[in-house]
């Protein structure tokens, strides 16, 4: 009976997929949906734990013999709260421990931005900027405008300004598209944006506040501004200056906050000094300076694993060979972005 | 005629609550003693709740002779293998199926190293073993090719706690709300490994949801064996907008799951390998149609008494179970066919065969 049934599925199947209801490239692009999600967890793969080899025999592999009873011990006790507690055991489980997580993230963050916040309003004092040059004498504290950062020109300019338009023009809006450049210095590439038509706005916390003409630069750090941007606002993001500094643990969560503050389709760039020019340059304030530029791969590993896609790197511009830039996109799954009901 | 021994040991590498092997073993202890032999289980890993029922592998006797013979439960690499080479009694192999390494080794390495060490001890065990039983043809067929010369089938013994459960109120409740919602419940229910293929499951809801039935859910019922695997699959759900839609249960007790085949409006496999799948069984006693992809030994569990897809393809997935779900005369006929495969696959039935089987072993000249 239901081999012909099979036959009729199978026909309806064909019938779907002539008349278009089928849409092209579903299946495609759930397959590669769920690589993306695979690559993904196996490359922040729990080790082997006694829980891996408790439930499939782990005998074989050696010297598990005390973690397989804690694994035990812990099985027991989950097995008897969740009797107690029913069913909802594991999904309290799986939230308190999302809950612990984003507590935790939520608490790096703040502890950035706060450090960016007094970073800037230490900087005004030129007591203190003394003060901390001594203690740091690797770390480029300073008070008041004057440092320009890494000259953005040439083909790498282009580039630049052709990620952050081709970004803004995609998601044809009515209104500008809305960029920020963070630490942006004096503001150039600022006005080279507005001037292409883009609502683009710096952020510097060395440069005193400004407004002239469509050109708007605030006395902000990067990470200081975007703890405060409202999530999925900026279509385009470009990061200078601050990604040659960063204190450990920062660029992660300057990626997060960057990865947030994107509205779909967003990108973000970021131009940085190479860490081997830094160090070729001035080898002891490089080796003390309590940040330093990472390389282009850590930074494709740290937007690839916030989420953004469409990763793309430009190293060659002979004008700076020091200098390289990375650019990355918040996408969402077409599959989600297309109407899908009938 | 073989001497009658006075026990029949069984020994297993892992045994644990609700997994079908190792309840199983535990019915074939029991069959064992109905037919007069002293039985014990012995096991290298035991799960909570089985402590004073099974022993140590450690203290395995070893009398051997006419006095005792072994039953060794085989469906991974393990040492208890070892155990039963080395065993001086007359030895049986009872074989579940050991999944093939490629399918598990992405996820877990140490795992596709397990089973490929079963699947070298089940060819080391052939010769020197009385007689291999399988709970289905297909595994049947595996044994021959291992090389073993005596073969027969005796089903599994399936836990039909899992039948007559009385379904969990609350969880019964909370699955009706959403159903008051609209939108139809899919279930699986198996162990979250890799072979078991629940991202096709996933595949097949988002085309299902995008082309017939934008509020299908989704219940992923058993343990998360694999937690690499399982990570893929909340990372999976969470990408493609449906972490509303799938629902991870985990692993619950009998009243749970009867609330859920009790809910659920079909049961779909896609796994990839199967030794038997006593859930398609437990389904088709909860009056639950079955879509499964048709391979190893899907298809003669199945039989005529659910669809058995030549491929899983998300869009075949789907179409099939919206088939099953819109067309009330086959829906009506696959459950009629089911309750007749769950009657002709009885606990009762199981429990002769594997009588039958030591019969057969002590009638050999």
């Amino acid at each position: 009976m239901t081999s012909g049934v099979v036959a009729e599925i199978e026909a309806e199947v064909r019938q779907l997929r002539a008349s278009g209801r089928v849409p092209p490239g579903l299946e495609d692009e759930l397959d590669k949906c769920f690589e993306e999600a695979a690559e993904a967890s196996l490359a922040a793969r729990i080790p082997v734990t006694a829980r891996d080899s408790w439930f499939t025999g782990g005998h074989s592999i050696g010297g598990l013999a005390s973690p397989l009873r804690l694994a035990q011990i812990r099985k027991e006790a989950t097995v008897m709260v969740r009797r107690r507690l029913g069913p909802s055991f594991r999904r309290l489980e799986r939230r308190a421990s999302l809950g612990v997580a984003w507590a935790g993230e939520a608490a790096s963050i703040q502890a950035h931005v706060t450090a960016d916040h007094l970073e800037r309003l230490a900087a005004r004092s030129p007591l203190v900027c003394r003060v901390l040059s001594a203690a740091r004498p690797g770390e480029s504290i300073a008070s008041g405008a004057g440092i320009v950062h890494p000259s953005i020109e040439g083909p790498l300019l282009a580039w630049v300004l052709d990620r952050l338009n081709a970004a803004v023009l995609e998601q044809a809006r009515e209104v500008p598209g809305l960029v920020l450049h963070a630490e942006c210095g004096d503001g150039r590439l600022v006005e080279a944006l507005v001037a292409r038509g883009l609502d683009a706005r710096g952020a510097d916390p060395r440069w005193p506040a400004r407004t002239n003409g469509g050109t708007r630069i605030l006395a902000a750090g990067a990470l200081e501004y975007l703890g405060a941007t409202v999530n999925g606002t900026l279509d385009g993001l470009l990061l200078t200056g601050v990604v040659d500094r960063l204190r450990p643990g920062a660029a992660r969560v300057l990626v997060r906050l960057a990865a947030r503050s994107l509205a779909p389709g967003g990108v973000v760039v970021l131009v940085s000094a190479r860490p081997e020019a830094a160090v070729a340059t001035d080898p002891v304030a490089a080796d003390l300076a309590a940040g330093r530029p990472l390389h282009p791969v850590t930074w494709c590993h740290l937007l690839a694993r916030s989420g953004l896609c469409e990763l793309a790197v430009f190293e060659h511009d002979e004008s700076d060979p020091d200098v390289f830039a990375v650019s990355a996109r918040r996408v969402v799954p077409a599959l989600l972005a297309e109407e899908g009901r009938p | 005629m073989r001497t009658r021994p006075v026990r029949i040991d069984q020994v297993i590498p892992s045994i644990v609550e609700r997994d079908a092997v190792s309840h199983h073993t535990l019915e074939a202890q029991r069959v064992l003693h109905s037919l007069g032999f002293v039985s014990e289980i012995y096991a290298c890993n035991m799960g909570p709740g089985l402590a004073g029922r099974v022993h140590p592998l450690k203290d395995l006797p070893r009398e051997g002779g006419e006095h005792q013979w072994v039953c060794y439960q085989a469906s991974i690499g393990s040492p208890a293998a070892d155990a039963i080479v080395s065993h001086p009694g007359l030895k049986l192999v009872d074989y579940h199926n050991i999944s093939p390494s490629e399918l598990v080794e992405r996820w877990m390495p140490h795992l596709g190293e397990e089973v490929r060490l079963g699947r070298r001890q089940l060819a080391e065990l052939a010769p020197i073993v009385e007689l291999g039983f399988a709970d289905s043809e297909f595994n049947r067929a595996e044994l021959e090719d291992a090389g073993y010369r005596r073969t027969t089938v005796a089903p599994l013994m399936v836990d039909t706690s899992n039948f007559y459960s009385q379904p969990d109120p609350r969880v019964l409740d909370r699955l009706e709300s959403a159903r008051a919602l609209g939108g139809h419940d899919w279930l699986f229910v198996g162990q979250m490994l890799p072979h078991k293929a629940h991202h096709d499951l996933i595949k097949a809801l988002a085309c299902a949801r995008r082309m017939f039935d934008p509020d299908a859910r989704l219940h992923l019922v058993g343990r998360e064996s694999c937690p690499a695997y399982a990570d893929a699959l909340h990372r999976y759900v969470s990408a493609l907008g449906l972490t509303a839609a799938v629902e991870f249960v985990g692993s619950i007790s009998p009243g749970e799951l009867a609330a859920y085949y009790s809910s659920a409006d079909v049961l779909v496999c896609c796994s990839d390998h199967e030794g038997f799948c006593a859930p398609l069984l437990e389904a088709m006693h909860h009056r639950l149609p079955v879509v499964a992809y048709g391979v190893t030994a899907v298809p003669e569990t199945v039989l005529d008494a659910g669809i058995v897809l030549p491929s899983k393809s998300p869009v075949l997935v789907a179409t099939a179970v919206q088939r099953v779900l819109t067309d009330h005369q086959l829906r009506d006929a696959l459950v009629r066919a089911g309750l007749e495969r769950t009657r002709a696959n009885s606990l009762d039935g199981a429990r002769r065969a594997f009588a039958q089987s030591i019969e057969q072993v002590l009638q050999a000249a």
